[in-house]
């Protein structure tokens, strides 16, 4: 289980930081005071640190700088500096990458995973895939795997997102809205497409025996409707 | 030497007006010896002249200032020749030029200090931003969804807020590199995804991969933010597409962002890129600032970059950012070597 040093003093985000990672089996340090970043930092010996830039007393840079003497361990700047000069300022202090505020948790677990796996080979990084589970029926995001009764059938990535999103919001339902901004990364996604995906979807579950179980809700959008538990 | 005459006139019609008269007072009195009086009449014009030829050598300097209007502060230092009246009007200068330089000095500090504590007081709220955003991660419900529209509002806003106040120092803050154009309109598209989606509008994309230009990435993403962000808002309901495209046109290259939306009236299309002019159609939207195309033009002008725009109502806008000649991918370049 590898260990995170957080140095955030806004307390809401560092909370919500927290609880995320310890989801995804980190353990969690964090500094409660600000002029003993160090002593917390040499009791927990975290394998990587996220820090931010605007701290009291000192600031990240200093501690950055501070914690390079004693460690090569990965350092993440979190700042709300977007700039490239400042950027680069994190990097010259010793910084290993720099996320922006706001960000997404998905960016932030991509980069510490990233990080951990370049700093200390892959056996580290703790491998707690995420999944989604409803009534038996269980999604592995990372395998793009769907799993029901013994049977497996394999997802593209787009098709795993649009199930994702169907499952944790099981049984309300998902606007159309929704599904079209988790699916739309890189490549952007229209209404069209958006149908496309969802008859694939009801395909595939379809080959696993699970027939209609997306549901059209109209005016409103998809539902997942778990019928098979009555059966 | 007009003002030098306009100057003295007065002078030498007084001094020819008491010539006149004295030599009438003389001959009134009964005195007349023509001789004597034009050879002492000449010796007095002769003085008279050689005073004002000398009051002009030593005072042109000055009569050539006042004449030429000022085109810089710094023009109030140089010197004017060294008689009393010469110095007097020198130190006269200067300490005006004194005066204002310290009062600038303390307007642009003063600005200075705004602008800082503006730009610090946008990464302040990027917090409860940053708070916001995270805490409606995992929430999938329609209140989420509203209140994720809001947070975007927010971020909208406090990014303009925050690129106009960095164009005061706009020297110091850019960094002029080739940049993919398609790589720049992607992450602009992607920012703006949830505005694109909420409002049933989709950009199809038509800009190749081989277009690189020389620009500053920040700047330049914040400048297809707002035309983006103006695209959508004009077209929601009225058409469901945006067009991006990337062509080349003579040397430059060319970025052409076109809606099929509601076109602005031809009385408004002068002023759009003027400071807070929102027009007919930001009367009848919200969120019209009127700050977006100024501050695109503004930037544009800085970069080196133009910024063209057609529109027709009804019909819908196009907007075209033009640069210098395209940066040759290393593929060209292989390709010109061989």
């Amino acid at each position: 289980m590898s260990t995170i040093m957080i140095v955030e003093d806004d307390p809401k985000i560092k909370q919500l930081l927290q609880n995320q990672l310890e989801k995804y089996g980190f353990r969690v340090v964090n500094v409660e005071q600000f002029d003993r970043v160090m002593s917390v930092f040499a009791e927990a010996r975290p394998d990587l640190v996220l820090l931010d830039v605007n701290l009291p007393k000192y600031d990240g840079f200093y501690w950055c700088r501070q914690i390079r003497q004693h460690s090569n361990c990965p350092i993440l700047f979190i700042s709300a500096r977007e700039s490239k000069m400042d950027q680069v300022m994190a990097l010259e202090n010793g910084a290993d990458d720099y996320i922006t505020k706001p960000f997404d948790y998905d960016v932030v677990l991509a980069k510490i995973r990233s990080q951990l796996r370049r700093a200390y080979g892959l056996y580290a990084s703790p491998d707690v895939e995420r999944t989604v589970e409803v009534a038996g029926l269980k999604l592995f995001m990372e395998r793009l795997e769907l799993n029901w009764n013994e049977q497996r059938v394999e997802l593209s990535k787009k098709e795993a997102l649009l199930l994702e999103a169907l499952m944790k919001q099981h049984p309300r339902v998902v606007s159309r809205e929704r599904l079209l901004e988790k699916l739309w990364d890189e490549q952007f996604v229209d209404e069209n497409t958006l149908n496309v995906y969802i008859t694939r979807v009801r395909g595939k579950l379809k080959d696993i025996g699970l027939e209609g179980a997306v549901e059209t809700v109209r005016g409103a959008g998809y539902r997942l409707k778990a019928a098979w538990e009555e059966l | 030497m007009r003002l030098f005459l306009k100057d003295q006139w007065p002078f030498a019609a007084f001094y020819l007006v008491q010539l006149v008269l004295l030599i009438l007072i003389f001959s009134l009195d009964g005195y007349w010896n023509p001789s004597l009086m034009t050879y002492a009449a000449f010796l007095a014009l002769f003085f008279a002249a050689g005073f004002l030829v000398m009051r002009y050598l030593t005072h042109r300097a000055v009569y050539q200032r006042l004449s030429q209007p000022i085109r810089s502060l710094e023009e109030l230092t140089q010197t004017h020749g060294n008689s009393a009246f010469s110095r007097a009007f020198d130190e006269y200068n200067l300490e005006q030029y004194r005066l204002y330089k310290e009062q600038l000095h303390a307007y642009e500090s003063k600005q200075r200090d705004h602008n800082i504590f503006i730009q610090q007081w946008v990464h302040q709220m990027k917090t409860p931003i940053s708070v916001l955003h995270l805490m409606l991660q995992d929430e999938d419900d329609d209140k989420a969804e509203s209140v994720r529209e809001e947070v975007d509002r927010l971020k909208r806003g406090l990014e303009m807020v925050l690129y106009q106040s960095r164009l005061e120092c706009f020297e110091q803050d850019f960094l002029i590199e080739p940049v993919s154009l398609r790589s720049v309109v992607q992450q602009a598209v992607a920012e703006n995804k949830r505005y694109f989606i909420r409002n049933k509008v989709y950009p199809q994309l038509q800009v190749d991969e081989k277009w690189r230009v020389e620009s500053d990435e920040k700047w330049l993403l914040f400048m297809i933010n707002q035309v983006l962000t103006n695209a959508v808002r004009y077209s929601a309901g009225k058409s469901n597409a945006v067009t991006i495209r990337a062509y080349e046109r003579g040397e430059k290259v060319v970025l052409e962002i076109q809606d099929y939306g509601i076109g602005i009236p031809p009385e408004d299309i002068r002023r759009v890129f003027q400071p807070y002019f929102t027009g007919e159609n930001g009367r009848k939207y919200a969120e019209s600032t009127g700050m977006g195309l100024y501050l695109v033009k503004e930037i544009a002008k800085r970069l080196a970059h133009e910024v063209e725009l057609d529109s027709a109502v009804g019909e819908g806008t196009t907007v075209r950012i033009l640069f210098s000649a395209a940066v040759p991918t290393l593929q060209d370049r292989k390709a010109d070597e061989s």
